[in-house]
């Protein structure tokens, strides 16, 4: 009933803004990565034309990654941040997604509201919000004196890993609960009802039905957050702002805003997205099988 | 069991079955599980609350409460009313969110019409294309506008200009999610009543298509401007300096530079700005669905979020 | 008259699959005309194509003579009444029945009256203002058909429209949608997957299947004539039994194991392989010792009462299991689990069937009929 044309005709505009300021700014990223610098006055060349490229800025980058060299360390930073951020998000999020989800009843409304809540006050000002917490003469050191558990106050925002850690658990762990959330709801209650009907404790109910059915959930919320963490570099410059703490987010940033190395930053960040993409495969990839698993029983 | 056992009482359960019961008892409530997600409730929301009640602080401190006052609002020199710069940078990001809903917003609803029914090649890869920006990590994507801004479209420099066509970038994907969902709901079934009934494609499109996807629409925009006002990345890497700066910048820079409470207060403006539009979406979202509501609530139209 | 539809050679295609694989079917003007058949026969796509909603790959469909198989609905004089009735959600009941008026330009009073006078059709009246959401399923449906039936089509499309509801309601509204038709006097094509629907209110039926056309009879005939398989299985319980015929003019002899039968009905011409059927009601049982043409010995296996009849299910001595029905007059079946019977075939109740090889619903043998 409608013209074959009309339907491509209305994407068009977007596909075209996408492929403008998304596709080929990407292909920016790597003109310049594999380009030349210019050596008077430091401004980087792109080279467009992949027969032109230059790779020697993006080997001394892979090398300075490889174990040994100092960038090497930011990753393993990063990775060890993002995986214990990852992994308490899943502690603290799932028994909060699973009360929401599965028992509470009359609350449920409510309890989704504020679970919702965080994500639309600004992420800089709940970070603002813990500065304020964590300043040497702010609440927790006080209330920590007050208890006896320090004798001074601690400098919490002093360039301390747990601070930036505790930060990124804050800030990241609403973007995992929901998507759990979401998953743990879908699981039908009778599912439940008939391991219990077969024999199985409340135990064992949950670790043989509803853990393996929230798998899927587990994982998406793992990616949902950890792709965003590993780029991450506001996170540490609030709460902590010393080199000790620095991510691979704060290196790119760097080469841009402090040093003025467009090249390297460049060159960086295509590496930083090609090992996502890895992630982002992995994602898709059980997804995937599980759909297939899901759609033959 | 002999005669006499089978008359006698049932023993007692032991304390720590009668405590085991208590904490896990599964088709009660299960104690620990709301303690714990209430503590998490707390924790989640308390602290921004207090920040905001510093904003109200009638001393310079953000950590020393002195008493009530709006000096940080209005009054004080260093107010968001009278300083220069947070005000220019409200100013800034509701402009950024007023032009991002302006063309995202069209832009999206086209888009998304468009993929959910374009039968043909290309429909697969201009899919694929609008599902990236939701999964491209922000930094990635604010160096690479950075660097198509300064070596391809050179026209264009970090600049009000660019940062509105950075929001508009990421926030397409939203409106297409979101408008998608609804369309989905609906299904061709009123479009094909609207023809069999005369309507020609063009008064099918405007006088039903339209109006029912009305409540995707305003969520959208709602979405929109939330996420826009809340942008640090995109901003920040697309920033000309300081005639740029959006609020969630001023309060990055601020918060380890010069604290005053008036950071505080600007970050409450801000969030009370997101707030109260995703409140006006989701109250659109109500009003326009009212007809198709025989009881519903606020869970069952989470369910319409579904994506 | 007007209202006539001639669908010739339609053929649509959904990449390799036909979903129509080459229908000619005619709709004379002001029948009740359904096309039955299980889900995937094609009778959904063929209406969808009447509509206008898709287009064929072959064929031409023609309203008095008019080939309108590439018009767009909207400029069809067709109008449909949908499975989920597509009553839009944000306009009243009046809006909805206004709808493909106000697309026309007629004037406001007359849509005022139109509206009125096609609510009162409908047994609506006083409804106007009410929003879809707000009413029942049966008044729903009667809000699609007044939005449709304002506009004085030529002909009404109708996709299960009673689908969605309860049994009892179903059945009012069947003799309730046929009366009306009678009353208005346009054509009808209803779609269904319920024989029984078809048969209650057809002045004619078409039985589908795999997207071709198997019979088009007025419902006695499909019912006590079927001329295939698939429609003797379709409607009903067919008792289907293979034998080889010898054929001749009027009579068919047949061979059933060790039996020897005639059947005057159907293929009779028919030599080799066929299949036969007969209705229960039709199957005469008979004491162990009677003897005759026609008759094969056999043992009740089960009864199951139904209150007006009792199916006999009975186990023929040449293999095949049969089921006979009984009328309730009063008296005592003389037939117990485990009886051995006369099975009466009466030759003019035994129908040699063409196999088109259209797909049958998986047999059970034990299972009572709908």
């Amino acid at each position: 009933m409608y013209p074959r044309w009309l339907w491509s005709g209305f994407a068009l505009p977007g596909v075209i803004w996408l492929i403008l300021l998304f596709i080929i700014p990407f292909y920016a990223v790597i003109g310049v990565a594999f380009g030349t610098v210019d050596p008077i006055l430091f401004r980087p060349i792109p080279s467009w034309n992949p027969l032109d490229w230059n790779v020697g800025w993006m080997s001394q980058t892979l090398t300075r990654l490889e174990p040994g060299g100092d960038l090497w360390d930011v990753f393993v930073r990063t990775t060890e941040y993002v995986v214990i951020s990852v992994g308490a998000s899943l502690a603290i999020g799932y028994p909060v997604a699973y009360y929401i989800a599965r028992h509470a009843r009359r609350t449920k409304a409510l309890l989704l509201v504020l679970l919702i809540l965080p994500l639309w006050i600004s992420y800089l000002m709940r970070m603002l919000a813990w500065v304020n917490l964590l300043e040497v003469d702010g609440y927790v050191n006080r209330f920590l004196m007050w208890s006896h558990v320090i004798n001074q106050p601690y400098g919490w925002l002093d360039g301390k890993p747990v601070t930036v850690v505790f930060a990124l658990i804050y800030g990241y762990i609403p973007y995992f609960i929901l998507p759990l959330f979401a998953a743990l709801d879908r699981i039908d209650q009778s599912h439940l009802e008939a391991a219990r009907d077969l024999g199985a404790s409340p135990l064992q109910a949950f670790l043989r039905v509803t853990l393996p059915l929230s798998k899927t959930g587990i994982l998406g919320g793992c990616v949902l957050i950890a792709l965003p963490m590993f780029g991450d570099y506001y996170t540490p410059n609030i709460v902590s702002g010393a080199p000790t703490t620095s991510m691979l987010g704060n290196q790119i940033d760097l080469y841009f805003h402090g040093t003025s190395q467009p090249t390297i930053g460049a060159a960086l960040t295509i590496l930083l997205s090609l090992f996502l993409v890895v992630l982002m495969g992995y994602y898709i990839w059980t997804v995937h099988r599980a759909t297939k698993e899901l759609a033959s029983t | 069991m002999t005669v006499a056992t089978a008359h006698a009482a049932p023993p007692k359960p032991s304390t720590w079955t009668r405590v085991r019961g208590w904490v896990g008892n599964p088709w009660g409530r299960p104690r620990f599980l709301v303690g714990f997600t209430w503590l998490y409730m707390a924790w989640s929301i308390i602290p921004a609350l207090i920040a905001i009640q510093f904003s109200f602080n009638s001393g310079r401190s953000r950590t020393i409460w002195s008493g009530f006052s709006t000096r940080w609002y209005w009054g004080d020199v260093d107010s968001v009313w009278s300083d220069a710069d947070l005000h220019h940078a409200l100013i800034q990001s509701i402009k950024l969110a007023v032009l991002d809903v302006a063309i995202a917003t069209p832009l999206g609803v086209l888009l998304a019409l468009g993929l959910a029914r374009w039968r043909g090649r290309g429909a697969g890869v201009s899919n694929f294309i609008m599902l990236f920006p939701l999964v491209t990590p922000e930094i990635v994507m604010g160096v690479s506008l950075l660097l198509v801004f300064t070596h391809v479209f050179t026209f264009i420099q970090p600049s009000t200009t660019a940062q509105v066509l950075g929001h508009v970038t990421f926030s397409i994907s939203y409106v297409v999610v979101v408008v998608r969902g609804r369309l989905f709901s609906i299904g061709r079934q009123y479009e094909e009543a609207a023809a069999d009934l005369g309507a020609s494609p063009a008064v099918a499109l405007y006088r039903v298509l339209l109006p029912l996807l009305m409540p995707a629409i305003v969520a959208s925009i709602a979405i929109v401007f939330a996420l826009s006002i809340d942008d640090f990345v995109i901003s920040y890497w697309l920033s000309c300096g300081a005639g740029c700066d959006t609020v969630p910048i001023q309060i990055y820079a601020a918060t380890r530079a010069a604290p005053l409470p008036s950071t505080n207060a600007i970050a409450t403006i801000l969030s009370a700005l997101t707030l109260a539009s995703i409140i006006i979406g989701y109250l659109g979202y109500r009003f326009f669905t009212r007809h198709e509501r025989a009881g519903g609530g606020l869970v069952g139209d989470m369910a319409a979020f579904d994506v | 008259m007007a209202g006539e539809v001639t669908l010739v050679d339609l053929v649509k295609k959904f990449g390799d699959l036909a979903a129509v694989d080459g229908i000619n079917l005619e709709m004379p003007s002001g029948e009740f005309f359904s096309m039955l058949g299980p889900s995937g026969c094609g009778k959904t796509t063929t209406l969808r194509m009447i509509a206008g909603f898709e287009q064929p790959t072959e064929g031409r469909i023609l309203l008095d003579g008019d080939d309108m198989a590439y018009t767009p609905p909207h400029k069809r004089n067709v109008n449909t009444v949908f499975q989920s009735y597509a009553l839009f959600p944000h306009l009243n009941v009046a809006d909805n029945v206004a709808f493909g008026l106000k697309r026309q330009k007629v004037g406001k009073r007359e849509i005022r009256e139109r509206v009125a006078e096609t609510l009162e059709l409908v047994q609506l009246t006083g409804f106007e203002r009410r929003k879809p959401a707000q009413m029942s399923g049966g008044q729903q449906q009667r809000v699609a058909l007044a939005r449709a039936l304002v506009l004085k089509p030529a002909v009404l499309l109708l996709d299960e429209p009673l689908g969605a509801l309860d049994a009892k309601l179903r059945k009012a509204l069947q003799l309730e949608l046929k009366a009306l038709q009678q009353q208005v006097g346009i054509t009808f094509i209803y779609v269904t997957h319920d024989q029984e629907e078809a048969l209650t209110m057809s002045d004619r039926i078409a039985v589908m299947a795999d997207g071709r056309v198997e019979q088009v009879a007025p419902p006695r005939e499909v019912y006590e004539e079927p001329s295939t398989v698939f429609v003797a299985d379709f409607l009903g319980v067919s008792n289907l039994m293979d034998a080889e015929a010898v054929g001749g003019a009027n009579i068919c002899r047949l061979r059933l194991g060790d039996f020897e039968l005639d059947a005057t009905r159907g293929k009779t011409d028919a030599r080799g392989s066929v299949r036969v059927t007969i209705r229960p009601e039709r199957v005469h049982l008979e004491p162990q010792d009677s003897t005759g043409q026609n008759r094969i010995p056999g043992m009740v296996q089960r009864l199951v009462y139904l209150g007006n009849s009792v199916q006999v299910i009975v186990h023929l001595a040449v293999g095949n299991t049969i089921q006979a029905l009984v009328q309730n007059v009063g008296t005592e079946i003389p037939w117990k689990q485990g009886t051995a019977v006369q099975a009466h075939l009466p030759a003019d109740a035994l129908r040699v069937l063409e196999d088109t090889g259209a797909a049958l619903a998986p047999l059970d043998e034990n299972a009572v009929p709908a």
